[in-house]
């Protein structure tokens, strides 16, 4: 019990250590933990961090000669840490190694990979090192193309991608793992690009990615509909890489463990901390807001008119809970996180802060959409590194036979699944960390997560199964299904019966046939109208999905289609503007910062 | 040293006037995370033994040569046409616009044209630059392209809603047969210029006497409703054909397409990427089996024997002539 005490005031300390230290003491402490490896075990963050230290230089010299002279893989994942220890050289290596390091970019091919991720390392990785040997042919290079070239096709690519990204959202949307994979490269090219555009670039790229997850950051989590999260991540909501770029950039939430990755890469090339306005961005949470995002679709090859599909994401914040989602249906492949409510929690390491629903969907037709595998072999090439794809029991993923609908704190999901489709049922994932659980005889689940109140209303009948690890699974075997949930803050409920009272009396209509379709009167007194596969409606008005901004909300403005970007928090605008490559920040009235609803 | 490794496989082999090619990676056994196994170009040598031949890479879906230059491949790789010359030095042809190469083919006066996932893309100047000539067709995703031998103007395309054919080397498309079917591949006979032979996803095999301007469902088609995959002319039988597919083995047909056979005798399992067969010995066939190995017959698929490259997915196969062997 002590013990247990004392890990508490432990972390607690630590907590307030990091809000404490500032950045640039952050900064430093991730790359000492990295550089604090035995020299035998030594890789390739480990020698970049030594490198930026100035420390340990000779063996990590030595290690790096044995692995650059032994058998080379990881693609663009070998050559983003080449990259940064060709750039944080500095005049500590031995000719020779530079010379080894300049043949390894011809003795080995790395794939270009076929994610935006996969690419943005692998073109920044390829602009900074033909940077750094410009007067390279062909020849010298694994792709055959010179320095000159391999420059001019980099810079192509990553331009081609900040505008499209900045006028139709990101691809690779608010994904609780990919955002390291990009601020890592941004940070490269912001710290090391010789050319002031591209540094420009870069470093209003970092500040728009960095600004998209401020908004939806709940104390460091990254919260809500995700275009890519995993397995782990979908329910112990902190153990994201935006968690450790939370604690990096903002002292929020845990720090990172020793060699966190893509953070220490970020560190290590200086990627900048964010502007006063962002910190607050990320941290203000005094009223409850609501904010709206529209994104894109991975890239879709098959089965589609458009390339990419617009994604509808609204997400509402308290400083106790964040309820978040996108509009349903598949919009990216296999690891899509469509919806949830997550809650606060003072240690969130190791809790499962979260609710949700889905329908474990798997099939080719989203697998070929997306990629370019074969029919006969494509489930299997996912589920070999995506274990829980083709798994009944899975809570990751989208399906094409669910749509949804929010109206601040409440949300509706409604689930149409044909006859004969693989696991025909829904899954909702119910944590081992609720409190005061009860299956109400209104129909109603009501639990406690933190100090989020949740409301969860099944549309049919279900029965529960355990889930490994903890927790249990609702599992509702009817094709035409829903879930309603309708969250809300502690101090707004004393008590699990106060907030019974209130969830009973809110008014609930719905029916599943032919085709699911409820109307409910929220907590917030606004009327939610859904009905699969139409728009819904909230007290009366159809969402706006036309007119859907790229940002929108009290803190991030954007209309879609324009890059750019306004920043707003108390007396204070910033405005990145990429079509000129401009940052303007300007005092301002204090704006109202009351929460808005799609319709208003 | 890859150089080197290129030029004695290509030494080892030359007393033959063709060289069997594999596109393909070793997956089994592999785990996420590992270091790539074995992957790319293999070229089969005299001995038997197989070189991994330049680079591993992990996607390559098809290759080419111009005619009369089958020292120069063109593969079509999941980041691009990769140009191999005969020293065995790779260079990329293609840019950040296009990706994950589905097929590739090779024409008179150096034409060369490939299939991605957004289109199709023709080059008049030996890869050095391109035209995109998906234009008019409606679903771009590139799966199979081949250029007819005999007329360079006419290409015949696989897509997700069939295949198209156009007389202008892809300025315009018109519908060939298939529609609805997602294309797998599509081949000319190498002996009858009008005859062609196209294989879909679930809609079975389809077939052309009119030069690929018209494809029809064969009747009887043992492989409708599964995935065929490859197609394979005998050169030395101008009535012979193999196509493969999931579930289905090896089928051959005796009577130029309109008839087949189920000959899987001795393979492991039903499930076969390509087939090819061997321009220098009549009857020998080869097939790629899942995840199993390369596997061979003398008896043009009667009877099948292990033959090399245990572990791997290979897509496609072919036999690449000899510098001054067969053309």
């Amino acid at each position: 019990m002590r013990r247990a005490a004392a890990a508490v005031l432990a972390l607690c300390l630590a907590a307030q250590s990091a809000l404490a230290q500032g950045y640039e003491e952050r900064r430093r402490r991730l790359i000492e933990k990295t550089a604090r490896v035995a020299d035998d075990r030594l890789g390739y963050g480990h020698i970049a961090a030594r490198l930026w230290l100035r420390e340990g230089v000779p063996a990590a010299e030595r290690r790096l000669r044995e692995l650059l002279e032994g058998d080379i893989s990881g693609d663009m994942f070998w050559m983003f840490p080449m990259t940064a220890i060709s750039y944080l050289d500095r005049g500590q290596l031995s000719d020779a190694t530079r010379a080894l390091i300049q043949r390894s970019w011809k003795r080995y091919y790395p794939f270009r990979g076929d994610t935006e991720n996969h690419w943005l390392l692998y073109y920044t990785s390829m602009y900074l090192m033909a940077q750094k040997w410009p007067e390279l042919g062909g020849e010298a290079w694994f792709n055959g193309k010179s320095s000159k070239e391999n420059m001019e096709e980099a810079r192509r690519w990553i331009e081609g991608w900040v505008r499209l990204t900045t006028t139709r959202g990101q691809g690779e949307y608010d994904c609780t793992h990919y955002i390291g994979v990009y601020l890592l490269p941004l940070s490269y090219l912001a710290a090391w690009a010789e050319d002031p555009r591209i540094r420009k670039q870069a470093s209003m790229m970092i500040e728009w990615v960095t600004a998209d997850f401020a908004a939806e950051s709940l104390d460091g989590i990254y919260v809500g509909a995700h275009a890519r999260t995993d397995d782990r991540q979908v329910v112990e909501k902190a153990a994201g890489v935006s968690s450790d770029f939370a604690w990096l950039l903002f002292g929020q939430g845990r720090e990172t463990p020793p060699y966190g990755g893509y953070a220490v890469f970020y560190a290590m090339a200086d990627g900048p901390e964010p502007p006063e306005i962002l910190r607050r961005i990320a941290t203000d949470r005094s009223r409850p807001y609501t904010h709206f995002e529209k994104k894109r679709t991975r890239n879709r090859w098959r089965f589609h008119d458009e390339l990419h599909g617009p994604v509808y994401k609204t997400t509402y914040m308290t400083k106790d809970y964040a309820v978040s989602s996108d509009q349903g249906g598949v919009l990216q492949p296999v690891q899509q996180h469509s919806w949830d409510v997550t809650w606060r929690l003072d240690h969130p390491e190791g809790r499962h802060n979260t609710l949700f629903s889905l329908h474990p969907y798997s099939g080719m037709t989203e697998l070929e959409a997306y990629f370019t595998f074969s029919p006969d072999f494509g489930t299997e090439a996912v589920y070999r590194s995506k274990v829980t794809y083709d798994s009944p029991d899975k809570l990751l993923g989208g399906s094409p036979y669910e749509r949804i609908a929010q109206s601040e704190d409440a949300v509706v999901a409604l689930y149409d699944i044909p006859a004969g489709t693989r696991f025909p049922h829904i899954n909702g994932f119910f944590s081992k960390d609720l409190e005061e659980f009860e299956e109400d005889s209104s129909g109603w689940i009501l639990c406690r997560g933190g100090r989020a109140w949740i409301a969860y209303r099944p549309l049919a009948p279900y029965v529960w199964k355990p889930i490994e690890g903890g927790g249990r699974r609702l599992f509702s075997p009817y094709l035409k299904n829903g879930t309603v949930v309708q969250a809300a803050s502690a101090d707004e409920f004393p008590t699990l019966e106060a907030f019974r009272k209130a969830i009973r009396a809110l008014k609930l209509e719905f029916r599943l046939e032919p085709k699911p379709r409820v109307t409910f009167r929220t907590l917030r007194g606004r009327t939610l109208e859904f009905a699969y596969g139409e728009t819904p409606r909230i007290d009366g008005r159809p969402l706006d999905y036309a007119g859907w901004p790229a940002f929108g909300g009290p803190f991030l403005n954007a209309k879609a289609g324009e890059p750019r970007l306004v920043m707003t928090h108390g007396g204070v605008r910033r405005i990145l503007d990429f079509r000129t490559l401009t940052v303007l920040e300007e005092k301002i009235p204090a704006p109202k910062q009351a929460g808005r609803t799609q319709g208003d | 040293m890859r150089v080197l490794v290129w030029i004695a496989a290509l030494a080892v082999c030359a007393h033959a006037e063709h060289r069997l090619h594999a596109l393909g990676v070793t997956t089994k056994g592999w785990v996420v995370g590992a270091a790539l196994l074995p992957g790319g170009v293999f070229i089969r040598q005299s001995s038997g033994e197989w070189v991994n031949a330049g680079y591993r890479h992990p996607l390559m879906t098809a290759l080419a040569w111009l005619p009369g230059e089958p020292e120069t491949l063109y593969v079509a790789a999941g980041d691009g046409v990769i140009r191999i010359d005969a020293a065995g030095r790779w260079r990329v042809l293609t840019d950040e616009t296009v990706t994950e190469l589905q097929d590739i083919s090779a024409g008179p006066g150096g034409i060369i044209a490939f299939g991605h996932t957004a289109g199709f893309r023709i080059s008049e100047d030996r890869g050095q630059s391109w035209r995109e000539i998906a234009a008019g067709l409606p679903r771009r995703y590139g799966k199979a392209i081949r250029i007819d031998r005999t007329n360079p103007d006419r290409i015949v395309v696989g897509t997700e809603t069939g295949f198209y054919v156009s007389s202008d080397r892809g300025r315009a498309w018109r519908l060939a047969g298939a529609a609805g079917f997602q294309a797998m591949r599509v081949e000319q006979s190498p002996h009858e210029a009008r005859l062609w032979l196209a294989v879909t996803q679930k809609g079975g095999v389809f077939r052309s006497t009119d030069g690929g301007l018209t494809f029809e469902a064969t009747p009887r088609d043992p492989a409708a409703g599964r995935n065929l995959y490859d197609i394979a002319f005998d050169p030395t039988d101008a009535r012979r054909i193999a196509v493969c597919g999931w579930g289905l083995g090896v089928l051959v047909s005796e009577d130029g397409g309109l008839t087949w056979e189920a000959r899987h005798r001795g393979l492991p399992r039903l499930d076969v990427w390509s087939v090819a067969f061997d321009p220098d010995r009549p009857g020998r066939l080869y097939a790629s089996v899942h995840e199993e190995a390369l596997y061979v017959s003398e008896d043009a698929g009667r009877t099948w024997r292990v033959e090399g490259l245990p572990g791997s997915i290979v897509l496609k196969m072919a036999f690449v002539p000899v510098r001054g062997g067969a053309r």
